[in-house]
């Protein structure tokens, strides 16, 4: 790692200041991909400004229409927290198959969505669930968050505080791991909010994207067999040395039906 | 250089760090704690994994920064003062759950983890529980059915 | 643990400090006043090094030392020799073996080669050095495809070595293999590629030297499985000093599975490091290098032709195989494409005749050395590929095709075509014990089961036929000591495989010692005059026999002991249990009242020697031992996405005597892992064109994790141990990887069935079943 300093802000104001006063800082949520690429000497920031001690980045809450989770919560309370297997089940049991256990207890919500990795799990559950990125300043869609390739619509200085998510009516996440690395080869997240069918796919582009013809084909019928016959094309999705583009396609169709299977109750991934 | 607080083994650790120093480089050269391995440089084996306020996290993915006030346990606080092994170290050697002991320390602790949050999984619950946890000798037979002895499913 | 026995679980005693974390790997270990050594590794496959320039780096505070592969040439170090035990080709010319520098000098030829290396006072500036290093590197085209590289005009990866061919070797009858295909009924013909695979020891390697000023000699902590051969190694063939001084011992080791039996470049540049800046230098490779620079395994491309009389019967095996042999010549490098993969062709079947040619090519990818197995994985994989697809192109049922075929028990002894003595076994019996696992008759349910789920449900049986290998000799030293502990010195090397306790097991049980007295000592040049190492399946074999020889060199030393106490012959006590007694008398004492005899030196007779119950023994072995047995594996695919799950899998081998059955268990179970691992995951994959490593982390390289291996029931059948040795061994370690990526491969294939899919080359990823699924594969 190159050398950088260590701060570790008590509130949210003290850690937009030290961000500022910084040539080139960065946050540190969870640490689980930040720290791999710093020790790769892959990035080499000059400050590194820990989140862990802002107390209002932590913990969730359930209304009575909505799951608000501050960024700051680890995987592994979002998979076990029983308030949110009943809220959203898909959203818990998507945060059980990020990484593995160990992972699961430092990385974050927050962290994750940041950092925007192509084949990271939590933007497909944001996008397919109409989720609302409130961050220090501001409150962005999550159909607007997630730009591109590691790119959000985050300002450089910008801090996600908390993600809150409608409670959909349905949810569930399929995920095919690559089993290498156990990021998502391809993962499909479908849920019914507000009555409306919604997919999303990561792992197959640079960036996460919904599934629209195969959620007009489920607004009527929100049942798998709607999506007989609907293929998605191969063309711009993700090759390497994995899966082929039109692998991830296919897969992209397996895993929706399935999805729509265990958001129905059929099967596990909810 | 900054001063981490800190609480390993049930000691209070009081030590002046380079930020950059990781949980595993602290542990391993600042407390002589040779335990805890380092088996990649991705976080995936698994050989780091310590137990931090009682949760198991991958030591080499963590600065020793991130620990402050902290309570860590290591493989070497596992067995009592009086040097009676654990219940899953003791299953471990039981059942021949390791061969070159290289990933063992991550592994047990792990499982021990595994078993706080968790105290009767299945074999599948057990396997999908160590999937951050590589090992390369024992094809996991050995593993599984160590963590499911240790939970006092094994009967006998 | 007291009173032990052979063929006993007795636990490992070593497992003491594995699970309290107080094991001492070479990473655990620290001198004072120890420095760090790291490697700048090539980023090119093939490039010209027009120039290095160190000077920025050794001006970093904090370095100590830097040196190029020119500084090293300077120096006029030996390159690493390859001690191939095949070293002529077919037509009697010799091999070619290019130097094999520690350092690349004026070409680097694949990534990962060391171009440079830098000593600092922390790791850390070492890295922080490695980047100020600037290295003119004019690139080269790259290949990496042995096959390609045969072609004429390929790239050339040394200018002395045409077509880049380093051996062309046979064995067999070719003159009646071709006899016996063309008067065959049948024949068939598969090309296959054994992929390349790395054994990712979870220890990464690593080293620390010391150089001794007053005495002028070295010593070398290392993470290595051959601490005797690779002593030589280093101190003739590279320092230029002699072998005694260099102390060379190895600590505990984190797994090696072959890939740490070579000798390597880094351990020879922290010894000379050592010396120049006088100080310990410590050398410890990160995962990603030793991707780049551990020896890889597997990794051949081969043509396999099956002749068959119309009945079935097995006339005769042709195997023509290319080996990637990487860019030079590893420690056992072109053995492994030759007699490595030779001796055993055909397996536990009758052949009339086989013919096998082996071709060993030098591309611009990392050196391929054992890797659990070393050329009888191949073997086993081109012969059982070979006949399941005899089975299904010739209608005949694959168990019958093979019930038919093996060798019965009245035809052993034999020699088989490829030479291979095998002695003793009963390949049916083991065959249809491994059936009688399965759970046939209820198999068609469970493909009824799998097909409503839209999933497909594959069964495959495969025996297996290998044979041990490795040093041939061992020494074992036993000293009793007057406190009452025994100590006991192997040359043979456990790096995981628990020859702790196995060979204390074996002397405890012979002499009716307690295990708990033994003091185990290995892989040490300093505690043995010779040792074997590792590697082969050689630990009980060799190491085994040479403690069971010491064993009874001290009964009979303890019986003239006795016989003085007794004042009686010698020939007249005889041992047992744990006692010298002279049969319907009362002299009766225990080995440990003896012992304490022996060595009182005051009260013995100028006749009797007090060191005369501490013995050493060498061990040699004759001939090569043959494990054998059979896997079987069912198999269900998800047809939809192509995911294949392992629902059973069940092996029964024949090792002979089995010495500790917990211990061979694990090595059964940890080997058919590696062997799942390579038939669905693992894949060393390079660019073709850049010869970029593409697979070059965990992240990318799939290892087998809990959820990958099923649970796998094993059984022994110990009918039949060797004559070959005194213990009856045979040899455990291999088999597991021998014997299960045939038996996975072909379970997946005859769940493929009605898709007509004939052959897939492993790792049988998810997509690749899919795709021939979709039918886009060669029929």
């Amino acid at each position: 790692m190159y050398p950088f300093l260590y701060q570790r802000p008590t509130s949210l104001d003290d850690a937009l200041k030290s961000f500022r006063s910084a040539d080139d800082a960065c946050y540190l949520a969870g640490g689980q991909t930040l720290l791999p690429v710093m020790k790769q000497r892959l990035a080499m920031p000059s400050d590194v400004i820990d989140l862990a001690s802002i107390g209002e980045l932590r913990g969730f809450t359930v209304a009575q229409d909505r799951l608000s989770i501050g960024a700051m919560t680890s995987h592994a309370v979002v998979a076990q927290a029983a308030e949110i297997k009943s809220c959203i089940p898909g959203l818990s049991h998507l945060a059980g198959t990020i990484g593995d256990p160990h992972v699961r207890n430092r990385g974050t919500l927050g962290g994750s969505i940041a950092n925007n990795d192509p084949a990271a799990d939590y933007p497909a559950a944001l996008v397919a669930l109409d989720a609302v990125i409130h961050t220090d300043r501001r409150e962005i869609a999550a159909a607007d968050f997630f730009k591109e390739l590691f790119e959000t619509a985050l300002e450089g200085d910008e801090l996600v505080v908390r993600v809150e998510f409608p409670l959909p009516q349905k949810s569930a996440y399929i995920k095919f791991p690559n089993p290498a690395s156990r990021y998502a080869m391809v993962g499909v997240f479908a849920a019914v909010v507000s009555g409306a069918a919604r997919l999303a796919a990561t792992g197959a582009r640079s960036c996460v994207f919904r599934l629209h013809q195969m959620e007009q084909a489920l607004d009527k019928n929100f049942d798998a067999a709607a999506l007989a016959g609907h293929s998605l094309s191969a063309e711009g999705l993700t090759v390497d040395m994995h899966a082929s583009a039109e692998y991830r396609a296919h897969l992209i169709g397996v895993l929706a039906r399935r999805a729509v299977d265990a958001a129905n109750g059929r099967g596990s991934g909810s | 250089m900054p001063v981490l607080n800190t609480r390993v083994n049930g000691k209070t650790v009081q030590k002046e760090i380079k930020p950059t120093t990781l949980l595993v480089a602290f542990l391993r050269d600042g407390m002589g704690l040779t335990g805890t391995h380092v088996g990649c440089d991705t976080s995936q084996c698994g050989a780091c994994v310590v137990h931090v306020d009682g949760v198991a996290v991958k030591s080499c993915t963590m600065l020793a920064l991130q620990a402050e006030g902290a309570d860590i346990q290591t493989i070497e606080d596992l067995a009592g003062d009086d040097g009676t092994l654990h219940p899953v170290q003791q299953a471990f050697q039981k059942h021949h759950a390791l061969q070159c002991g290289f990933c063992t320390p991550g592994m047990i602790m792990a499982s021990v983890a595994l078993l706080s949050a968790n105290p009767r999984p299945s074999p599948a619950q057990i396997r999908h529980g160590l999937e951050g946890n590589i090992c390369r000798c024992t094809g996991y037979q050995n593993i599984v059915n160590a963590v499911l002895d240790a939970s006092g499913q094994l009967g006998g | 643990m007291n009173r032990v026995k052979i063929g006993q679980s007795v636990p490992r005693v070593e497992d003491q400090r594995f699970v309290t974390g107080r094991g001492r790997y070479i990473d655990d270990i620290d001198f004072p006043d120890q420095a760090h050594g790291m490697a700048l590794r090539s980023p090119h496959a093939h490039a010209r090094i027009l120039s290095v320039d160190l000077s920025e780096a050794q001006n970093l505070s904090g370095v100590l030392f830097c040196f190029s592969g020119q500084d090293w040439a300077d120096e006029g170090f030996g390159p690493l020799p390859t001690k191939s035990a095949v070293r002529t080709n077919s037509d009697g010319t010799d091999f070619k073996e290019p130097p094999r520098s520690c350092m690349a000098v004026d070409r680097a030829r694949h990534v990962g080669e060391i171009v440079a290396f830098v000593v600092a006072e922390t790791r850390a500036t070492a890295i922080a050095a490695l980047e100020l290093i600037v290295v003119d590197y004019d690139p080269l085209d790259a290949i990496t495809d042995p096959v390609a590289a045969l072609q004429p005009g390929a790239v050339q990866i040394w200018d002395d070595i045409p077509n880049n061919l380093c051996i062309d070797w046979d064995l067999g009858d070719k003159t009646a293999t071709d006899d016996a295909f063309a008067r065959a009924d049948h024949v068939v013909c598969l090309d296959l590629i054994n992929n390349r695979v790395t054994a990712a020891p979870i220890e990464p390697r690593g080293a620390i030297a010391q150089y001794h000023t007053d005495s002028d000699t070295y010593t070398l902590h290392n993470a290595t499985q051959n601490i005797h051969a690779n002593r030589d190694i280093f101190a003739t063939n590279v320092l230029h000093i002699a072998n005694e001084n260099l102390h060379h011992l190895a600590p505990d080791v984190g797994g090696g599975f072959g890939a740490k039996n070579g000798a390597y470049p880094e351990p020879a540049l922290v010894l000379y490091a050592a010396r120049k800046v006088g100080r310990p230098v410590k050398w410890i490779n990160d995962r990603s290098e030793s991707f780049l620079s551990d020896t890889h395994g597997r990794d051949q491309v081969s043509r396999v032709e099956l002749a068959l009389k119309g009945d079935g019967t097995f006339l005769a095996l042709r195997t023509d195989s290319i080996g990637n042999l990487g860019s030079h010549c590893a420690t056992v490098g072109p053995f492994t494409i030759s007699g490595g993969s030779a001796r055993t062709q055909g397996g536990p079947y009758g052949f009339e005749a086989m013919h096998y040619r082996g071709r060993g090519v030098f591309t611009n990818v990392a050196l391929i050395d054992p890797y659990r197995g070393a050329g009888r994985p191949e073997a086993s994989y081109q012969t059982e590929r070979i006949i399941e697809y005899a089975a299904r192109k010739l209608g005949f049922d694959p168990v019958e095709l093979r019930r038919k075929n093996l060798i019965p028990p009245e035809r052993l002894p034999l020699k088989t075509a490829m030479g291979l003595d095998v002695d003793c076994g009963n390949f049916p019996h083991v065959f249809e014990q491994t059936l009688a696992m399965t759970n046939r008759r209820s198999y068609g349910d469970r493909v009824t089961k799998s097909a409503a789920s839209g999933n497909a449900r594959g069964f495959a049986i495969s025996p297996y036929l290998e044979c041990t290998g490795g040093s041939p000799k061992e020494f074992v030293k036993i000293d009793f000591r007057a406190d009452g502990q025994v100590d006991m010195s192997v040359g043979s090397q456990s790096t995981g495989m628990g020859h702790e306790t196995a060979l204390p097991q074996i002397l405890a049980s012979q002499l009716g010692l307690p295990l708990s007295d033994i003091t185990f000592t290995q892989a040490d040049t300093n505690a043995t005059p010779l040792g074997g190492g590792h590697g082969g399946s050689r630990g009980l074999e060799l190491g085994g026999n040479a403690v069971f020889q010491v064993a009874n060199a001290i009964v009979v030393a303890g019986k003239s002991v006795a016989g003085h106490i007794f004042d009686l012959p010698a020939d007249q006590v005889e041992f047992a249990d744990g006692r010298f007694f002279v049969p319907d008398s009362n002299h009766n004492l225990s080995i440990r009242e003896v012992i304490d005899a022996s060595l009182d030196a005051d009260h013995l007779p100028d006749t009797i020697d007090p060191q005369c119950m501490n013995r050493n023994s060498t061990f040699e072995r004759g001939i090569i031992s043959i494990p054998n047995g059979c896997h079987a594996a069912e198999v269900e695919v998800d047809l939809e996405t192509g995911r294949v799950t392992i629902d059973g899998y069940w092996v029964v081998d024949d090792f002979g005597t089995i010495i500790n059955p917990m211990l061979a268990d694990g090595q059964v179970m940890g080997g058919i892992a590696q062997g799942i691992g390579q038939a669905l995951l693992e894949d060393i994959k390079y660019d073709p064109q850049s010869g970029q490593l593409l697979s070059g982390s965990f992240l990318d390289y799939a290892m087998p994790r809990a959820d990958h291996i099923p649970t796998m029931e094993i059984g022994y059948y110990e009918g039949a141990p060797t004559k070959k040795n005194p213990l009856g061994v045979k040899g455990a370690g291999e088999a597991g990887c021998v014997g299960a990526p045939p038996a996975i491969v072909n379970a997946v294939l005859d769940a493929l069935q009605e898709f007509a899919v004939d052959h897939l080359d492993m790792p049988l990823t998810s997509e690749k079943v899919w795709q021939a699924v979709k039918g886009n594969v060669a029929k």
